[in-house]
């Protein structure tokens, strides 16, 4: 069960944040949403916050982007895409080899987890972040540049890791 | 040589459709929604396949334990054009058939059954 009081005071959570959560929390509940459809659901709303980033005029300049390497200009990217939706506390992009970069978030530091936020009571995973980040970050780029390549997010420990391919 | 488990799950899945005349298509899934192995046309989205299959399974699960109907056996959903059938595999997987309307129910079933058994052995 989670602290709710705990989890909003520490994560730093906004009442999106809260909304977001609780409620894909209990469609999860209900079984209606599972890691596959949370997959679908999130390219489809990657779409949306990139028209929505258009709308706005906040689309980022790709060659101001800082980033010698493609996995660099990724990272820099994801921090964009973070800072506009301020999914997550503490994250990193590492190098995994052979053109793979994997993602860790610290779990604990997680704003829209529907189960460590929303308190789903659900067997496997509900994240939406890797195949948000995959759609997104392809779309503001205009080409293919990220394929996620983990169904969704592993957990070891408090860290969750989703690991892409960085496509050339 | 031994035969992945991919190779083996395929087998079974092509077994199945050739033992039921009008199985057009067939997908085992992770409760999680995830296709672990399929048998699908081309114009069929897996992904789509796997998270709705895996929904309609957990719901109908579900609505069985609030309604008092016991332990979900099959789901199947009947169409002008033909049948979903969804069973599980165990506590971790499902099966997913897509069947013309011209099939024998009594045939479905009974070759469904030990489909999901030698399934069973491998997940």
């Amino acid at each position: 069960m989670v602290d709710l009081k705990k989890v909003v005071i520490e994560r730093g959570l906004n009442p999106y944040h809260s909304f977001f959560a609780s409620f894909f929390a209990g469609l999860g509940e209900l079984g209606m949403l599972n890691q596959g459809s949370i997959n679908i659901v999130a390219k489809r709303a990657a779409e949306y916050l990139y028209a929505y980033l258009d709308a706005k005029e906040i689309l980022p300049d790709l060659n101001a982007v800082p980033g010698e390497t493609k996995a660099e200009l990724i990272k820099n990217l994801i921090l964009y895409v973070n800072k506009i939706l301020s999914m997550v506390g503490e994250y990193d992009l590492q190098d995994a080899g052979d053109d793979k970069v994997v993602l860790l978030i610290e779990g604990t530091t997680c704003r829209i987890c529907p189960k460590g936020v929303g308190g789903a009571a659900v067997k496997g995973t509900l994240c939406p972040i890797p195949s948000l980040l995959e759609s997104l970050i392809n779309l503001i780029a205009q080409k293919d540049m990220l394929e996620l390549i983990t169904t969704g997010i592993e957990k070891e420990g408090s860290t969750c890791k989703a690991y892409f391919k960085v496509l050339s | 040589m031994v035969p992945t488990i991919s190779a083996q799950l395929d087998a079974i899945l092509n077994d199945f459709e050739r033992s039921v005349p009008h199985v057009q298509a067939t997908a085992v899934v992770s409760t999680d929604g995830l296709v672990i192995a399929s048998r699908l046309p081309k114009d069929v989205e897996e992904d789509r396949i796997g998270a709705m299959g895996a929904a309609i399974l957990s719901i109908s699960s579900r609505s069985g334990d609030e309604l008092d109907r016991g332990e979900m056996t099959r789901v199947l959903i009947e169409g002008t054009n033909g049948y979903i059938l969804i069973r599980s595999i165990g506590e971790f997987a499902i099966l997913v058939a897509l069947v013309e309307k011209e099939v024998r129910l009594g045939m479905l079933f009974y070759e469904c059954k030990n489909c999901i058994e030698k399934l069973s052995e491998i997940l």
